[in-house]
């Protein structure tokens, strides 16, 4: 994708998920849409784009939230990497094993923050965190990230931007 | 070898990169975070943000104007008896204030000033695996600072931490970053309430100390951000362990955040 695509993105990507998805939270945990989206952008693009892209758009969440900045740069260019990586694999791109995958993604995410808050500042409640949070966190961001995929895999939406990315380059 | 990095070099880039974000955050760890391009995003998600609840807003009202029509003559009735109600409570705290400040008067303490403050509509809510943050609608232009306290009629929510002049970004008593000075109502033993992603955590409270399940925590007024006596958090577990000579306090804020719509300012 271009830059420009992906820089639009990114900046709309804070306020979208801060108050389209607040209103929609259950028990104040809403899906993670910066994973759902990096997910479909590492397999459909590779390892490195997908890395790259999860740096970006982990520095950006950062800055629009009160995290060190780097860190969320950090677990998010991990997470684009494996994406990309996934995405060698994953013959059938529209396959609801996708949401297994990004299932496991979402969870390993947030189980590496709170072991990283947990180490850095102490009293952490680890597995409170991890059961009462971050399991419906990565199940209502599994089917999300399955939905966009579904969307931007569909008849219209991949073909018409891969077909205007040829046009420009021609 | 150099083929190997010939080869690899996109990947070797990337790791490079990872390692500098590594460093990075383990600097701000000793340093505290870093505030770097905190404006221009504040500004355009702020900006959409204060759209798209705007929008939602409107579509809410309109369909709780006409299709809730039916409950609005029995909520009349209700809120009328509340007046009535609070009318009287208003009455007695004004005598019980008047009589306070006599008696303050007469021993020589400080007069009591409450804080001005400004009603914010609260129009994003983030909340990443690393941080709680919301975002208001209201910013420098109406006297809003960093560090002010955001509070309800019911406690408090949490400190301004980044501020434009119609948006500001507030940091919620469950974030990580946040350190707020309180004190048990009962006993009036003292600790600092450290954010811990859904609730919090007293520290540095010795072993021998009382702190019990279903204890309140009040501001203890020492931290200057915010006034004494502010309702901030229930404690729901205590933790004590021989081997250490504090004990683990953790605490559910009083103010539920997921259901927020609006809160005060104050504005120092």
């Amino acid at each position: 994708m271009k830059p420009r695509l992906y820089v639009i993105v990114f900046l709309l990507l804070i306020p979208l998920q801060a108050s389209l998805f607040g209103p929609l939270s259950l028990g104040g945990v809403t899906p993670d849409l910066g994973l759902a989206i990096l997910y479909c952008v590492g397999l459909l693009t590779g390892p490195i784009e997908g890395a790259v892209a999860g740096i970006s758009m982990g520095i950006l969440q950062d800055v629009g939230s009160a995290s060190l900045i780097g860190f969320s740069g950090f677990t998010r260019g991990f997470a684009g990497l494996f994406t990309g990586l996934l995405g060698r694999r994953v013959l059938d791109i529209q396959s609801p094993s996708n949401i297994i995958f990004l299932f496991v993604i979402s969870l390993a995410d947030s189980l590496f923050s709170a072991i990283f808050l947990e180490i850095t500042y102490g009293s952490v409640p680890v597995f409170g965190l991890f059961f009462g949070r971050a399991i419906l966190r990565a199940a209502t961001t599994a089917f999300t990230g399955y939905g966009i995929l579904r969307l931007i895999t569909g008849k219209h939406v991949l073909p018409w931007i891969r077909r205007r990315e040829l046009q420009k380059e021609f | 070898m150099p083929g190997f990095f010939e080869k690899n070099k996109k990947f070797i880039a990337i790791l490079a990169l990872f390692l500098l974000l590594f460093w990075l955050v383990t600097i701000q760890v000793k340093a505290g975070r870093f505030t770097v391009l905190e404006t221009p995003v504040l500004a355009v998600s702020g900006f959409v943000e204060r759209i798209i609840t705007g929008t939602y807003n409107a579509v809410i009202n309109l369909g709780r104007g006409y299709v809730f029509l039916v409950r609005a003559e029995r909520e009349n009735i209700r809120l009328k008896n509340d007046l009535g109600r609070l009318r009287l409570e208003n009455q007695i705290t004004n005598e019980l204030l008047s009589e306070n400040e006599r008696l303050r008067n007469a021993l020589g303490f400080m007069k009591l000033t409450s804080p001005k403050s400004v009603v914010v509509q609260i129009i994003g809510k983030e909340s990443s695996p690393s941080s709680s943050t919301i975002t208001v609608n209201k910013g420098s232009s109406s006297g809003i600072g960093r560090d002010h306290a955001v509070i309800t009629p019911d406690g408090v929510v949490g400190r301004i931490q980044a501020v434009l002049p119609g948006t500001s970004r507030v940091q919620l008593l469950t974030d990580p970053g946040n350190i707020i000075a309180v004190r048990v109502q009962r006993n009036r033993e003292e600790g600092l309430l450290e954010g811990k992603l859904d609730r919090c955590a007293l520290k540095y409270v010795s072993y021998y100390v009382d702190v019990q399940v279903g204890d309140l925590l009040v501001t203890s007024g020492l931290d200057g951000m915010y006034p004494k006596g502010l309702p901030v958090a229930v404690v729901t577990k205590v933790r004590k362990l021989e081997s250490s000579s504090f004990q683990t306090v953790y605490a559910d804020p009083v103010v539920r955040t997921s259901r927020l719509e609006e809160a005060l300012v104050l504005v120092k």
